[in-house]
């Protein structure tokens, strides 16, 4: 199923330049001319200008991406919102739509933002899981890390942002046409102009090995000389054997493999030891949101103060009743239709009056200052409860690779 | 191993190597006048400083030369020998990597195969990535062994495998050890290892790394954060190279190492502190050079952030005759006095411009009532993620936050990492680890429209409707948008 092949790198040559044609890249016609010089992952602006990545703010779980194009217009049910009309707003503004009519908030695009707000190609990596592999294996400014497949670039714009114009990542992905808009998109974010290298291959069949690394992406032994391995892909175990040509021989490495299922764990343990990797390690990463919410206080003497004020307001009914009787007093016939068809204490309630401690009957606002509350949190409806097994190795030289001078001086410091 | 790397190195001579201590330091090769992590059998850890021609003592793991781990990348593993010499070897620990045709023979201990040698036990233990699938046939030949027998062994052995001997004859000394399945073998194993082995790994002392070494210690100083909520904080905060961040960082420094390990080198944090100087007692063991920590670190107090117009210094630069004119001691008081007027007024001026790329708050203060001053210098767009230990902490001030139109849906997050036990075909969850972690609060700084919005109102009843999204507009969390199964 898997086994299309691209070891070639002539064949990736080919694809790089299909690109280019129009014949070969539908996108073209919805291109727009983005901002060259974005870099939005790079580092923050304050003014929207023409060509910027915005990501409008539409409200729950709705965060639209839009290159700022005068002529468009973002159209929401919330209102319709001019993109000539964003330029010169700050990035974090509120803009309200045409005619004053319904909001959104324009803010300034960052890995964590995109994750939550990308077109889904493939299944994503989220922040839970993508900032622990980072800080656990080290990922800072300068490192050099080796990410396949590419997938939705959930976690390429994650490391792009991390590693920085010193570091570089190289990420492979061997389905087409997700390679193509994986590259637009990348070219957009302006990810390939600072640090990433997106390559079109198979690296279980063609491993990663880059023929021509551009200068400014290559290390001292010209070659992809990775520190970091980020394995997302359906059978790790057999691109773990192309690793040893591509990784750091002068440090350690650090790797982890991505995966849903406990057979492809199996499997990629059993090939990480056979290939010379060892700390083996795999753990799951569990993320939750909580909301903050508010739990009306019921305080059990108000209950029954209610019920005291039920019962002598139905005494009172009753004497009231007598009292007209006595009186004569004329009285609405649906009042003593009601007193006659059983007393309840229902009816009092509903008649709005008397003591009403917790607002029944009545559309209570959660929070609403008449009522006392109690804050807590609520667990979000449908919780993660398993992306995937993270399998973490490292690789050492085990050799040494550096002498320092046997120092005299220093001695005595200590 | 299939493929070894190769084992005459091309050794070269380390950079830099006449101003070793003025010279960046490395976090890939374990090198002189630097702090390191050692990671020791027991699942212990130290932070030791590396001096040239130093020894360093591990307590009952043994005692090693300085020199004799320098030059290799960090991460690598050491057996200790004689005369505090080592040797690197591949792995800290015998590895549980029973093949799955011995997982397949359900009888486990009682499975037939040949009988392991002493020299191939050995082995064992000195070579993790041999396959152990053998493990299971230990010697029916028993030797019993008591622990004045040990005692014994482990004084008189100064020799380099005392601790792979002492583990060996346990083995043959444990009745029915072979009765045991292959899953508690190696758990015996592991603890008799832990025990006894003489190994250890340098590792480079990265932010992980020091942040462990202070949750064994003592997990209040770092506030009870975890690793993983460290890293979900850093990301969610953006923390990159050349940003410029306020920070409150009551963890003695941890956080705001990790800041500077990401940002390396580049870029602002300003850190708001509650006592005359701030408590950075972690950055001690930063590889960083002072003078870098210097150019980074902008510390303001609470005092000259929320009052910064009192405390600004009136500062009069004295005249070229008045500086001639002082005596030696009055001049260098002038220096001290002129420079520190220029570091105050310089963090208040970074204080009062804002437009910081996020404000980052890990302490204890109560967060409902200072949230509300930092909200402002913060940029448009960028993230305020604030960590407390305490999720009821980050409830209620999520709740005051509700309100302020310059924060723009805040949510609770918690992230916990679970380990498992990997052995292939006993892979499972372990049995019990620490909870702890802390929480964080993440939300978007953004600028409300003056004069207020109206939100949108459809259908019959426009004005309840008008009321509703207002509400929805309100709460609306950053939710993450549903995988849709690819
Ligand atoms: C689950 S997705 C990766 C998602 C990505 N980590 C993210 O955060 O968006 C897996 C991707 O790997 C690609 N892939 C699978 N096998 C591959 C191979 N042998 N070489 C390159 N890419 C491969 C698939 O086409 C798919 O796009």
């Amino acid at each position: 199923m898997q086994s299309r092949r691209c070891a070639d790198p002539h064949l990736v040559r080919i694809d790089a330049k299909r690109w280019q044609g129009p014949l070969f890249y539908p996108f073209r016609c919805s291109y727009i001319a983005w901002n060259r010089d974005i870099m939005s992952f790079y580092k923050y602006k304050d003014i929207i200008e023409e060509g910027d990545f915005v990501l409008a703010f539409i409200g729950r779980g709705n965060l639209k991406h839009i290159t700022v194009t005068p002529g468009s217009v973002l159209n929401t049910r919330y209102g319709s919102f001019e993109h000539e009309r964003m330029i010169g707003m700050k990035f974090g503004d509120q803009m309200s739509g045409a005619r004053g009519v319904g909001f959104i908030h324009l803010l300034h695009p960052s890995p964590e933002l995109w994750t939550i707000s990308l077109p889904h190609r493939t299944q994503i990596v989220y922040t839970p899981d993508s900032s622990y592999i980072m800080q656990r294996l080290g990922v800072t400014t300068g490192t050099r890390v080796i990410e396949a497949g590419t997938g939705s670039g959930s976690f390429s714009h994650s490391f792009a942002r991390t590693v920085g114009s010193e570091g570089v990542l190289f990420s492979y992905e061997f389905h087409e046409p997700r390679f193509l808009e994986a590259k637009k998109e990348f070219q957009e974010h302006g990810l390939l102009d600072v640090n990433t290298l997106i390559t079109h291959r198979d690296v279980c069949n063609g491993g990663f090995e880059i023929e021509s690394i551009p200068e400014r992406f290559s290390s001292d032994c010209k070659s992809v000389n990775a520190d970091v391995v980020f394995l997302d892909l359906p059978s790790p175990w057999t691109a773990i054997p192309h690793l040893q040509k591509v990784i750091a021989k002068r440090s350690r490495v650090g790797i982890c493999c991505f995966s849903p299922c406990i057979e492809q764990v199996e499997k990629t343990v059993k090939a990480l030891q056979e290939n010379g990797w060892s700390s083996i390690e795999m753990v799951e990463v569990a993320g939750k949101r909580w909301e903050a919410r508010k739990e009306m206080v019921k305080d059990i003497s108000d209950v029954v103060k209610r019920l005291k004020d039920i019962q002598s307001r139905k005494s009172q009914g009753i004497e009231n009743r007598r009292h007209a009787k006595v009186v004569g007093e004329k009285r609405e016939i649906s009042e003593v239709n009601d007193e006659d068809s059983g007393s309840e204490p229902k009816k009092f309630q509903n008649l709005g009056k008397g003591f009403n401690p917790f607002g029944k009957g009545l559309r209570v606002k959660e929070g609403d200052d008449q009522w006392t509350w109690t804050n807590v949190t609520k667990i979000e409806a449908d919780i993660k409860s398993h992306t995937s097994y993270l399998t973490f190795a490292y690789m050492n030289p085990n050799v040494r690779i550096a002498e320092f001078p046997k120092q005299t001086t220093t001695n005595e410091s200590s | 191993m299939s493929e070894t790397p190769d084992p005459s190195p091309n050794v070269t001579p380390a950079f830099k190597a006449e101003n070793e201590v003025f010279a960046p330091k490395s976090s890939t090769i374990i090198s002189p006048n630097q702090f390191a992590f050692v990671r020791l059998p027991s699942e212990g850890m130290k932070i030791v400083e590396l001096k040239p021609g130093g020894i360093i003592n591990l307590g009952k793991f043994g005692a090693f030369a300085v020199d004799g781990v320098l030059g290799y990348p960090f991460g690598q593993t050491f057996e200790i020998l004689d005369d505090n010499q080592v040797t690197p070897i591949e792995s800290i620990t015998y590895e549980a990597d029973i093949s799955e045709d011995v997982e397949l023979s359900e009888g486990g201990a009682e499975a037939a195969g040949p009988e392991l040698t002493k020299d191939e036990l050995t082995k064992l233990f000195t070579n993790s990535s041999e396959n152990n699938q053998n493990i299971i046939n230990i010697g029916s030949s028993i030797q019993k062994l008591s622990s004045e027998e040990i005692d014994s062994l482990k004084k008189s052995g100064a020799s380099s495998d005392f601790g792979q001997k002492i583990i060996e004859q346990i083995i043959a000394g444990h009745a029915g050890f072979d009765k045991k399945t292959i899953f508690s073998q190696q758990k015996y194993l592991k603890r008799k290892q832990q025990k006894f082995l003489r190994r250890f790994t340098m590792e480079y002392l990265g932010s992980s790394q020091l942040l462990k070494y202070y949750i064994e210690k003592d997990s209040q100083r770092v506030l009870d954060m975890s690793e993983e909520t460290l890293g979900l904080l850093l990301n969610y905060a953006n923390v990159r190279q050349g940003g410029r961040y306020l920070l409150v960082d009551e963890t003695g420094g941890v956080v705001l190492y990790a800041m500077m390990e990401r940002m390396k080198g580049q870029g602002t944090i300003v850190v708001a502190h509650d006592n005359e100087h701030p408590n950075h007692i972690a950055l001690r063991y930063s590889n960083y050079q002072p003078s870098m920590v210097e150019d980074m670190v902008k510390p303001i107090n609470w005092l000259q952030f929320m009052e910064p117009e009192n405390e600004r210094i009136d500062w009069v630069t004295a005249t070229e005759d008045e500086l001639n004119d002082m005596k030696f001691a009055k001049r260098q008081q002038y220096e001290r006095r002129s420079k520190r007027a220029q570091e105050v007024n310089s963090v208040i001026d970074q204080v009062t411009t804002g437009n910081f790329d996020a404000v980052i708050v890990v302490s204890t203060l109560n967060l409902p009532s200072l949230v509300p001053h930092l909200i402002g210098t913060v940029g448009g767009s960028r993230p305020i993620v604030l960590y407390h230990q305490y999720k009821e902490s980050l409830l209620d001030t999520q709740h005051s936050l509700s309100n302020d139109k310059r924060v723009l849906a805040p949510s609770i997050f918690e992230t916990r990492v679970r380990p498992h036990q990997t052995i292939p075909g006993r892979m499972h969850p372990v049995m019990s680890m620490r909870g702890f972690g802390g929480y964080i609060l993440w939300a978007t700084r953004v600028f409300p429209k003056e004069g207020g919005v109206t939100a949108v109102g459809r259908g019959v009843s426009k004005k309840k409707k008008d009321e509703e999204a207002k509400v929805e507009e309100k709460d609306v969390v950053m939710e993450e948008a549903k995988d849709d199964k690819a």
